[in-house]
C-alpha cells in the first residue's frame, strides 16, 4: 500500500505564500468595496484620511465604470524626456477592446502638442497651435493609424484655412478598426475550433471535415486561407461587417465552385450575403454530424 | 536537360544542381558546422524534400562488388538506408570535413540542388543569428499616378490618407518579382518559415547568365563570392514591413557589381508587392541591425512599435489592467509597485543610507525612462547607433565624442536661443553589443544623470541613424507615423 508522500517544507511554504496573495487581494478587494459604498461615506466624514482614500477609490470607480461603458477614455501623462515639447504633456487616449468574452490590455494612442511655443510658429492661427500629434502609440502595425491621423488629426498649414482637426473622429475611426481586427482573429479562431482544428502549430485530425488548416492569410486578417485534406486550398475574403466578400476554392484541376458553394453551405455565393458567422455555425453541425 | 542552351526568362528551377566541386558549393556548405551539416543533410533526406535533393544512390539492376571497390563513400541503395547513415554519423564523433566529403564527393557527387544550397544557407543564418545586417524598409500605398498640364505621367505621391494596409502574397510575389528581374540574370527563390521567429525569410540566389542550364549555372556562381549574390528578404507576420539583408562580405571587385545587382532587386520589390490599382513603395525606416529579434520587437506585429523606452509599459501585455478589477491600482514606480514584483512582503524597512538612497533613486529613474526595455540580457538590442547633432551651440558645455561614456547634462533645454546661431556639426556614433542596454547601465550606476538625459537616449525612437535637433530625434520616423 502506498500513500501519497508528505508535504515537503517548500510545498506547505509555497502553498502559504498563495493563500497570501489569495487573502491579500481579497482585503484589497473588500477595502474598495467599503470605501466607495454609499453607506460608509457618511461613516467616514470625521477622518480626513480615510475620506482622501474613499475618494481616491471612488474616482477610480468612476473611471473603470467610463471605461467599461465608453470603452474610449483619456487621460494625462508626462513625457520624461527634458527636452519633450509642450513641456512634455501628454494627452493619452485609451481603447479598451473586448475579445472572446474578456477585456484585453487596452490599446493607448498618445498625443503630444509640439505648435504650442510661440517660437516656430508664431505665423500660425491661434486655434492651430493647440492641434494634437500622435506622438507614441501601442496600435499594432496592421491597423491604419497613419492614414486615420493624416486624415482627421492633419498638420497646421497656412495654406488650407478649412482643415480642423477632429479628434472624436479619430478615436472611433481607431476604436472600429481595432475591434474589427479583433473580432476577425476572433472568427479565424472560431473556424479553427468549428473544424475540430488545435491551436496554430498542432495537427488536428480534422473532425471529418476534410479540413487540415484555416488561418489568417494577411496583417489585417481579411483574408483567411483554408486547406483540405486532398490537397484544394481556399481563400476566404471578409468584408468590415465580416460578411464574405468573396470565396475561391482551387483544386488540382482549377477552381471548385462546387467546393466554394459547400463551404458557404449553399447559402449562395453573393458577395456579401453570407456573414462569416454563419460558415463557423455550419462547420461546426458538419463537425458535430459526421 | 535540353542539350541547347536557350535564354529563358523562367526563374531557375529548385531542382537543378550545381557541380559540387564549384566554389560556391564549398563555400556554402564549408562554413557550417558538423552538427549542421548532418542536420541539414538530414532535412534534405526528409520525404518531403526528397524530390529536390535526390542523393546519388546505387543503381538497382548493378551488382554489388562491380564498381564500388575504389569508391571511397560506396553509394546507399535506398534514401532510408543514408538517413540512418547519416543518423548513425550524428551520435559519433568526428571532424567536420568527413562529413563535408561525403556529401561532396559520395552522396550528392552528382550535383548539389539549388535548394539544398538554399536550405544550407539558411542553416547557417539560425546558427549564426547575427550574421546578416538587416534594414527595415515600411510598404507604404501610393496614390494613383496624376497627370500634369501637358499630358505627362507624374511619378506617383504617397498616399498618407489612405486607410488600406498593404498585403503580401508568397507566389504572387514571385511571380511578379521575377517580371521585374531582367531576362539577363537568372534567380532562385526559396521561401522558408524561420524556425523560432514569426517571419517568413525569402532568400534569393543570383546567377549572371541568361541560361538555366547547369553549366551556366557552375561557371557563373563560381567566379563571384557567395555574399554579393545571395540576398535575404524576411516579412514578419502581421505588419506591412519587409526586412531586407545587405551583403556583408562584398570584396572591392564585386562591390560595385552587387550594389546595382541589390538595387536592381529592391527597386523591383515594390512593383512586384503592388496590385492592380493598389501601388506601393518602400520607406526607409532609419532601423538598421543584425539583430532580427529587435527588428521584429520595433516593426513587427507587436505592440512595441510606436512605444519603446520607457513607453514600453503602456505596451507590456503582461500587465492587467481590466477596467472589472475595482480594486486600485498602484502608479508604477511606487513602493507598494515594488513589493509585488519583488514577491514577498518584507515589511522591516531598513533605514537606507545616503548612498543605497542615491543608488535606488538612479535605479529608479532607469527604470523609469527605460520601462522593460534596454535589458542586457533581453536579446534585442542594436549593435550601431548614428546621430547627427543639429543643434545650436549655446554656451561652453561638455560635449563628449565617440565613447560610450557621454557626459550631456548641459545640453540646452527648451527653445532655441537667437544668441548666436552656430551649430557645430557633432556626430555621435555608439557601438557595443546592446547600445542602449550599456547606456540604462550608466544610468543605472549613477554615471548619466537619467532625469536629464535626452529621450533619443533612450531609444525610444527605435531608429539607428538619425539627426538631433532641439533635443529631440528630427522626423519621428520611428514613431510608426
Amino acid at each position: 500500500m502506498s500513500s501519497p508522500p508528505p508535504p515537503t517544507l517548500d510545498d506547505e511554504i509555497s502553498a502559504l505564500q498563495s493563500k497570501i496573495t489569495t487573502l491579500k487581494s481579497t482585503i484589497a478587494l473588500q477595502t474598495s468595496t467599503l470605501l466607495t459604498a454609499p453607506s460608509t461615506l457618511s461613516l467616514l466624514s470625521s477622518d480626513p484620511k480615510l475620506t482622501s482614500q474613499s475618494h481616491l477609490h471612488t474616482s477610480h470607480l468612476q473611471q473603470t465604470l467610463y471605461r467599461i461603458c465608453a470603452t474610449l477614455t483619456l487621460f494625462r501623462a508626462r513625457d520624461p524626456d527634458p527636452n519633450a515639447v509642450d513641456s512634455g504633456s501628454i494627452l493619452g487616449l485609451r481603447i479598451e477592446v473586448v475579445s472572446r468574452g474578456k477585456f484585453l490590455r487596452p490599446y493607448y494612442v498618445l498625443f503630444n502638442r509640439p505648435w504650442t511655443p510661440s517660437s516656430f510658429s508664431s505665423s500660425l492661427p491661434p486655434a492651430q497651435k493647440k492641434w494634437l500629434r500622435v506622438h507614441r502609440h501601442t496600435v499594432p502595425a496592421c491597423i491604419p493609424l497613419a492614414g486615420l491621423a493624416a486624415r482627421y488629426l492633419p498638420a497646421p498649414d497656412k495654406d488650407k484655412k478649412g482643415r480642423k482637426q477632429d479628434l472624436g473622429k479619430f478615436a472611433r475611426g481607431v476604436r472600429r478598426e481595432v475591434v474589427r481586427y479583433h473580432a476577425r482573429l476572433g472568427t479565424v479562431a472560431d473556424l479553427r475550433k468549428a473544424a475540430g482544428l488545435g491551436r496554430r502549430g498542432g495537427n488536428g485530425n480534422g473532425n471529418g471535415i476534410g479540413l487540415v488548416d484555416i488561418s489568417p492569410a494577411d496583417a489585417e486578417v481579411r483574408h483567411i486561407s483554408v486547406e483540405w485534406e486532398d490537397g484544394r486550398t481556399g481563400r476566404l475574403v471578409i468584408g468590415d461587417d465580416g460578411e464574405v466578400l468573396k470565396v475561391v476554392v482551387v483544386g488540382e484541376n482549377g477552381r471548385d465552385r462546387e467546393g466554394a458553394k459547400d463551404l458557404l453551405g449553399g447559402l449562395g455565393c453573393q458577395p456579401g450575403t453570407v456573414k462569416v458567422e454563419e460558415v463557423v455555425k455550419r462547420l461546426a453541425n458538419l463537425g458535430s454530424g459526421a | 536537360m535540353s542539350r541547347i542552351s536557350v535564354p529563358t526568362t523562367a526563374r531557375l528551377p529548385s531542382s537543378s544542381r550545381v557541380n559540387p566541386s564549384s566554389p560556391i558549393v564549398t563555400k556554402t556548405l564549408g562554413r557550417l558546422s558538423r552538427s549542421s551539416l548532418i542536420s541539414v543533410a538530414l532535412d534534405w533526406l526528409d520525404e518531403d524534400n526528397l524530390s529536390l535533393a535526390t542523393p546519388y544512390l546505387r543503381p538497382d539492376q548493378e551488382d554489388d562488388d562491380d564498381e564500388d571497390d575504389g569508391d571511397f563513400y560506396p553509394p546507399a541503395s535506398s534514401p532510408k538506408e543514408l538517413r540512418e547513415e547519416y543518423l548513425s554519423l550524428q551520435t559519433r564523433k568526428g571532424s567536420k570535413r568527413e562529413i563535408l566529403d561525403r556529401i561532396i564527393t559520395g552522396d550528392w557527387r552528382h550535383g548539389v540542388s539549388l535548394y539544398q544550397l538554399a536550405i544550407a544557407d539558411l542553416q547557417y543564418l539560425y546558427d549564426h543569428p547575427t550574421s546578416q545586417k538587416w534594414t527595415a524598409y515600411k510598404i507604404v500605398p501610393l496614390k494613383s499616378p496624376t497627370e500634369d498640364g501637358n499630358g505627362e505621367v507624374q511619378p506617383p505621391e504617397i498616399d498618407k490618407t489612405s486607410l488600406c494596409i498593404p498585403r503580401f502574397h508568397p507566389s504572387l510575389f514571385l511571380k511578379s518579382l521575377q517580371a521585374q528581374i531582367l531576362p539577363d540574370i537568372k534567380a532562385h527563390y526559396n521561401l522558408d518559415r524561420h524556425k523560432t521567429l514569426p517571419l517568413l525569410i525569402l532568400r534569393i540566389f543570383v546567377v549572371d547568365s541568361p541560361y538555366n542550364t547547369p553549366l551556366s549555372l557552375s561557371s557563373s556562381a563560381g567566379n563571384i563570392d557567395t555574399g554579393s549574390k545571395t540576398i535575404l528578404i524576411a516579412f514578419p507576420d502581421g505588419s506591412p514591413t519587409i526586412f531586407i539583408s545587405k551583403p556583408t562580405s562584398t570584396g572591392p571587385a564585386g562591390a560595385s557589381e552587387s550594389k546595382s545587382l541589390r538595387a536592381l532587386l529592391v527597386e523591383g520589390i515594390p512593383k512586384a508587392l503592388s496590385l492592380p490599382r493598389q501601388r506601393v513603395t518602400l520607406q526607409s525606416t532609419s532601423l538598421t541591425t543584425r539583430n532580427l529579434e529587435e527588428l521584429l520587437e520595433r516593426r513587427g506585429g507587436t505592440r512595441g512599435n510606436a512605444a519603446g523606452g520607457g513607453w514600453s509599459i503602456y505596451a507590456d501585455e503582461k500587465v492587467k489592467e481590466s477596467p472589472l478589477s475595482t480594486v486600485l491600482p498602484s502608479p508604477p514606480l511606487s513602493d507598494a509597485a515594488e513589493e509585488e514584483v519583488e514577491g514577498n512582503g518584507d515589511k522591516k524597512r531598513k533605514r537606507l543610507t545616503v548612498e543605497e538612497r542615491v543608488t535606488k533613486r538612479a535605479r529608479l529613474v532607469a527604470q523609469a525612462r527605460f520601462g522593460e526595455t534596454g535589458r542586457v540580457g533581453d536579446g534585442k538590442g542594436v549593435e550601431r547607433v548614428d546621430l547627427v547633432m543639429e543643434d545650436v551651440f549655446k554656451r561652453v558645455g561638455s560635449t563628449g565624442n565617440n565613447t560610450d561614456k557621454m557626459d550631456i547634462d548641459g545640453e540646452d533645454e527648451g527653445d532655441v536661443d537667437n544668441s548666436e546661431h552656430w551649430r557645430p556639426s557633432v556626430r555621435l556614433t555608439f557601438h557595443g553589443s546592446h547600445v542602449f542596454a550599456g547606456i540604462r547601465q550608466l544610468v543605472e550606476c549613477g554615471i548619466i544623470d537619467g532625469e536629464s538625459m535626452p529621450g533619443w537616449m533612450t531609444g525610444e525612437e527605435g531608429v539607428t541613424i538619425g539627426a538631433v535637433r532641439n533635443g529631440r530625434i528630427r522626423g519621428h520616423k520611428g514613431a510608426g507615423l
